[in-house]
Order: structure tokens, then sequence, then C-alpha cells
């Protein structure tokens, strides 16, 4: 997704940290090349599984409590799985699927970066933003990706939860962002 | 004061100090290095420091730390996982949550969980204050009270104290599943523990059963008649399970009936019964009966490779090396070193094995789910029990007058039939599902009783004290509050 849109700047005055380079990659692609795989792990287990199985062949089905329900989980908390995981490996750098308009609330936005990171997203669909934030003492480079309501099941859940804050959404639409960091110390 | 005395004063201090220094990084007599009573459970493995003390003797304040935590993981981590941990350690680690590591690190076990302070220490060997929930959800988006009009009255304290929520295990107590469960009524129709009903109706695989004829035993020992009346009745001998199979677990495959003697052993170890009964075994070593065969517990040091950390290494004679050697963790729980209350007149040093519980020939695992827990137990809860419904019902199961499943002993709530691998068997760790005891809602009451009337059975302690007899006076309100958001039915909470 991210090779059909235009890498931008998100400001003037990011320029020096995303062309920091570390190891000879900047921290900018080191973010974009982590994306890619965290997007096409997750579409890969969206449409091959998720939508295969729940919908084009109802053999299983697929449920925010999938162990009770012995289902399969969303796409939304195998990416939360993923990063959880990999915070039990490396520090190298971490990852958080987030919201202005989260079902629950620790994923809002949680610092400044992140607020103004899922705003701009939001905001300028197609568009990366980059920046750099001091969090626990670490300066980070930052970047936030748009994260898009891919299929009516995604609006589906979102709309009819009711924990959920926003209920309007449509197919296409910018329902939060993917917030990736890599420590630059 | 005279120089001698002088002399004498510091020569006593210096022998104190290099003791002192000895046991610290050699090995020794470390029980006056305890600066706390330690938490009920960890007394047990105490003097083996190294299990949670792993950091080299001189790594600095935060390796110590991270050493320290990491071994609390390496114990209870499956058990964090198992329970879906609401506040997990890499959820913390990110660092987006970076603002709550000030307020309460979630990170570190020991926020929460500090060893070695007793006038801190609250039940679960928590020693952080009650309203510790208030840390981080008080403010801003995370203030609980934005989206729960309910809870708007409500004090942080009670957060994790009256039922309603935990910090680490909520599988019974998440909205949607006591939402789901709301409209259960007190007791169900016909109350049965389905796992037990199971287990107690198993059957042994065909053509294996062994007859008193068929044991395998020396001459002397087949006259013991009353082990081979209790042998040929018993799950073993259903199975196949002969006698040679536990008092001469290493005769050779190609041996021959004359080497049986010189092989048999009249006391076996327990070493044949884990061999067979492994996932017992791994629980049982999980739980406070039989922790202290923990594979995890540090064995003592070898005094040599302290003294070799020191430059010491061939200076010290092997008699005072051997003198420095660790006292070891005994390999047993005895009663006497249990902190609930025990019966006075069980032996204090009667140890806690297989064969504690287990009667040898007959393994008769209803004796071991009542008995043999009173055998030792002395509480309001165990003494209680003899006269609740509880028991009652466990009377007529094995009067054969209701169903298999429908009795309720001791074992059936605090060591629970489980599923592993489809097979069932006890869950040998007493502990597992005790506390916060909302842990024994799913794998037990729910099997008979409804969600709410359970929780606010657990939430009584007076009830819990007789043992369940009579009716919650206690009511937790989540339930209903979960029911309402979601417009399910209320639950009946009186039977």
């Amino acid at each position: 997704m991210i090779g059909k849109r235009h890498l931008i700047t998100a400001g003037l005055a990011l320029a020096t940290g995303t062309v920091t380079v570390a190891d000879g990659i900047t921290y900018r692609k080191a973010a974009d090349m982590l994306y890619r795989v965290m997007s096409a792990d997750r579409e890969v287990y969206t449409r091959k599984v998720v939508q295969r199985l729940t919908v084009d062949r109802d053999v299983l089905v697929v449920s925010e409590h999938f162990e009770d329900d012995a289902a399969l989980p969303l796409p939304a908390q195998m990416f939360r799985f993923g990063a959880e995981a990999v915070m039990d490996n490396t520090d190298d750098f971490s990852y958080a699927l987030l919201s202005l308009h989260p079902i629950n609330r620790k994923n809002g936005p949680g610092t400044e970066l992140e607020k103004n990171g899922l705003s701009y997203v939001a905001e300028n669909p197609g568009e990366i933003f980059y920046g750099e934030e001091e969090l626990g003492g670490v300066r980070y480079f930052a970047a936030v990706y748009p994260d898009y309501a891919v299929v009516e099941a995604c609006v589906q859940c979102h709309n009819n939860h009711k924990d959920s804050p926003r209920t309007n959404l449509k197919v296409g639409d910018v329902m939060g962002g993917v917030v990736i960091r890599i420590p630059m110390d | 004061m005279s120089s001698r005395t002088v002399l004498w004063l510091v020569g006593t201090a210096l022998l104190g100090a290099a003791y002192v220094a000895a046991t610290v990084f050699v090995g020794g007599d470390r029980r006056m290095l305890l600066v706390g009573k330690t938490t009920d459970a960890h007394h047990q493995f105490e003097l083996a420091c190294e299990t949670c003390h792993a950091a080299p003797p001189f790594a600095d304040a935060e390796a110590g730390g991270k050493s320290l935590n990491r071994t609390c993981r390496t114990c209870h981590e499956d058990e964090l996982e198992d329970a879906s941990d609401s506040h997990s350690r890499s959820m913390f680690r990110n660092p987006r949550m970076a603002a709550y590591w000030d307020k309460l690190d979630a990170r570190l076990c020991t926020s929460c969980h500090r060893e070695h302070r007793p006038e801190i220490t609250r039940p679960g060997a928590v020693t952080v204050a009650a309203d510790f929930c208030v840390a981080c959800h008080s403010e801003g988006d995370q203030d609980v009270r934005l989206a729960r009009p309910s809870h708007a009255g409500l004090t942080f304290d009670t957060c994790a104290s009256t039922g309603c929520h935990n910090y680490h295990d909520n599988r019974a107590l998440y909205e949607d599943f006591l939402a789901r469960h709301a409209a259960m009524p007190a007791l169900a129709p016909e109350p049965v523990h389905a796992l037990a009903s199971r287990f107690r109706t198993r059957q042994h695989p065909a053509g294996k059963a062994l007859a008193r004829e068929d044991a395998s035993a020396p001459a002397a020992a087949l006259a013991n008649d009353a082990a081979l009346v209790d042998w040929s009745g018993s799950g073993h001998a259903a199975a196949g399970v002969n006698c040679d199979a536990c008092h001469a677990a290493d005769l050779p495959a190609d041996a021959v009936p004359a080497d049986l003697a010189s092989h048999w052993m009249a006391t076996p170890t327990t070493a044949p019964c884990r061999s067979c009964h492994r996932p017992q075994a791994t629980s049982f070593a999980e739980g406070r009966h039989g922790m202290r065969q923990h594979p995890r517990i540090a064995k003592p040091r070898d005094p040599r490779d302290g003294l070799g950390n020191l430059g010491l290494s061939g200076v010290v004679p092997d008699p005072m090396a051997d003198w420095l050697s660790d006292l070891p963790v005994p390999a047993r729980m005895t009663v006497g070193e249990a902190r609930l209350p025990m019966r006075t007149d069980t032996p204090a040093h009667r140890t806690l094995d297989c064969g504690t519980c287990h009667r040898p020939h007959d393994v008769d695992t209803a004796q071991a789910s009542v008995e043999a827990c009173a055998s030792c137990h002395d509480d309001d809860h165990t003494r209680a029990y003899f006269d609740s419904p509880h028991h009652r019902l466990w009377r007529e199961e094995l009067a054969g007058q209701a169903s298999p499943g429908t009795g309720v002993s001791c074992a059936t709530c605090h060591m629970p039939i489980a599923e592993v691998r489809g097979r069932t068997m006890a869950n040998h760790n007493q502990n597992d599902n005790l506390r916060p005891n909302e842990k024994m809602v799913r794998p037990v009451c729910l099997d008979c009783h409804g969600l709410g009337f359970s929780l606010n059975a657990l939430a009584d302690a007076k009830l819990m004290e007789r043992n369940f007899t009579g009716t919650p006076s206690v009511r937790v309100d989540s339930l209903e509050w979960a029911a309402r958001r979601s417009g399910e039915p209320e639950e009946q909470t009186r039977i």
C-alpha cells in the first residue's frame, strides 16, 4: 500500500530526524520497511484466514472473545498480539495500532505525537506522519501510518460495538493509525 | 577500655564480618540474611536465595532489579499467559506507556509484589496500596468514570477488593462474560461438574485388568494380604499396573522372575508415580504441597565456585570449604512448616508427597479428595465442610444415590478435574484457582451455580468460613451493571 503513496514529510522540522542514519538505513526507511511487513501480514491474515474461513467458507467464526468462543482472533487483535510479542523480544522498535475513536480507550492517543499523527493521517488520506519524541528518557523516531476500513466487516464491527465512540464509518475511511517507534539513542 | 578489650572487640567484629561475607559470596547458613519474613509459599525455598536473586553478587541495582523480575516470570509466566493477563508486561514495555511507568511501573512484578515486607503484604503477596488502580484509571481519557456512570461514587480501594476486577485474571469478570451469563439461575436444574463426571466414569483399557493371582512380587511381599486385596481392587490393577512397576521400577525388560527379589523396594520412591502421572506431578510441584520439588528452585551453591570468584581457589582447605556449604532446601514440605492451621494430632514432620494423600495400594481418589485433606488441615472452612450441602452431595454420590460429578469434595474445588489433551485428570496445584478466588468460578462453580451467585458467594468471607452453608449476604454489583449495559436479563441470585 505504501508504494502507491507519496512518502512525504510532515514538516521541515522533522527532516533532521528522518535522515539520521542507523547502520546505513534511515529511521524513516526502517520504519517504512517494518510497516510493509506488518501491513502485509495483517492483510494476509484478514483475507486468507478470516475472510476465507468465516465469510467465504463459513466454517469458523471470528470473535473479540476468541478463546471463549473457540473462534479466530480479530485482525486487530492479531496485530496487537504481534506488537506485544515484539516487546517480549526486543527494544529495537515498537509499534501499536491506535485510533482517535478507539473501542478500547487504552488504544487512544497517549502522547502529543500520537494525537498529532493520528489527526494528520485522518485529515490527509494517503499520507504518513513522521516525527520525534522523548519517552521515558529515550528519544524516539516515530512514524504514523493510516489504518483503513478495508472490508465491510471492519465497518460493521466498529459501528455496532457498544463501546465504539464513532458509528458512522464507511469502507475506505481512516479508522486509526499504526504508530512505529525506533529509539534514536 | 583496655587495649586487650579493644583488640578482642575488633577481632570479633572482623570475624563476624568475614562470616557474613562468606555466607553472601561463598556459602553457608543464610537464615540470618533474611531481611524480613518471606511470603507464604516462597518461604518453602527461602534458603535457595538464587531462585529469585540470580544476579551476580556485584551487579548494580538496575541489573539486579531486572534479574529479580525475570525470575518471577520463570515460575509465574505460564500462569499469567493462561490468565490472559489484563495488564501484561509486554503491553507496558511499549514506550508509549512511559507516562505510566512513574505512576505504577507495570513492567516490574516488584512494583506490586515486594518480598520480605510482611508489614505491608496482603493476600496474593500484594504489597501495593489497595487503591492502586487510582494511579492509571482516575485521570484523562483513562478515567473509568467517563464511560461507566455506575462507577461515579466508587472509591478506588474497591476495584479489586469486592469481586469486580482483578489486576491479572479477569476471565470470569470481563463485561461481556458477565452479560452473557447474566441469566443463569443461582443453581442449575441438574447441577453436575461435567469433567468430574467424566473422570469418575472413565473406563480403563479393556483386556489389561490384573487379578490378585497375577501379582508380580517376591514371596515375602505376596504374604501381605491386605496390600494384595487393596491393589487387586484398585485402578492400578484395572489398568494393568503390576506390583513390580512401582516396587521394582528398575527391573530390566529381560529380567527373569528370580531377579525380582534383588530389585524389590519395600517402600518405592515417587519416581514411578511421576513416570506415569507426569502432568499430575508437574502441577503438584507448582502448588504449595509439592513446591519444593519444583525444578526451578536453585540448587545449593558450590562453595568452591564462590572461593574461586574471590581468588581464593585452593587457598581454603577442603574441610573449611565444605563447612561453607549452603543449607539445602529440604526435599519435601512438612506439615509443621505450613502457615495455615493444621491439626495438632498430625505429626509436624509428616512430609508431602504422592503417598501422603494417596494410599499406596488402593489409590482411592475419593479418599484423597476429602479425608486426606482433613487429616492435616484444621480451619473453619475445613471443619465446616462436613456439615455443608457440598459434603452431603459428596456422601450421596459415594453411596450411589446421586450421579457421578454431583458430589463436591475438597478436591472438586481445590484440585478440580481438568482436561489435558483429551484426558481428564486432577490439577494437583491446589493454588491454581485459589487467589484471587474468582479464578475458581469458571473451572468449578459455573458447572452448578450461576455467575452472580458464585461471585456473591466468593465475596462473602463469612459464608466461605461456613463452607457455603447458607446463602450469600454480599452482593457484587458488576453483573447487574454489565447486564444493564448489554440489555441482558439479570440473574436469579437466590437458590
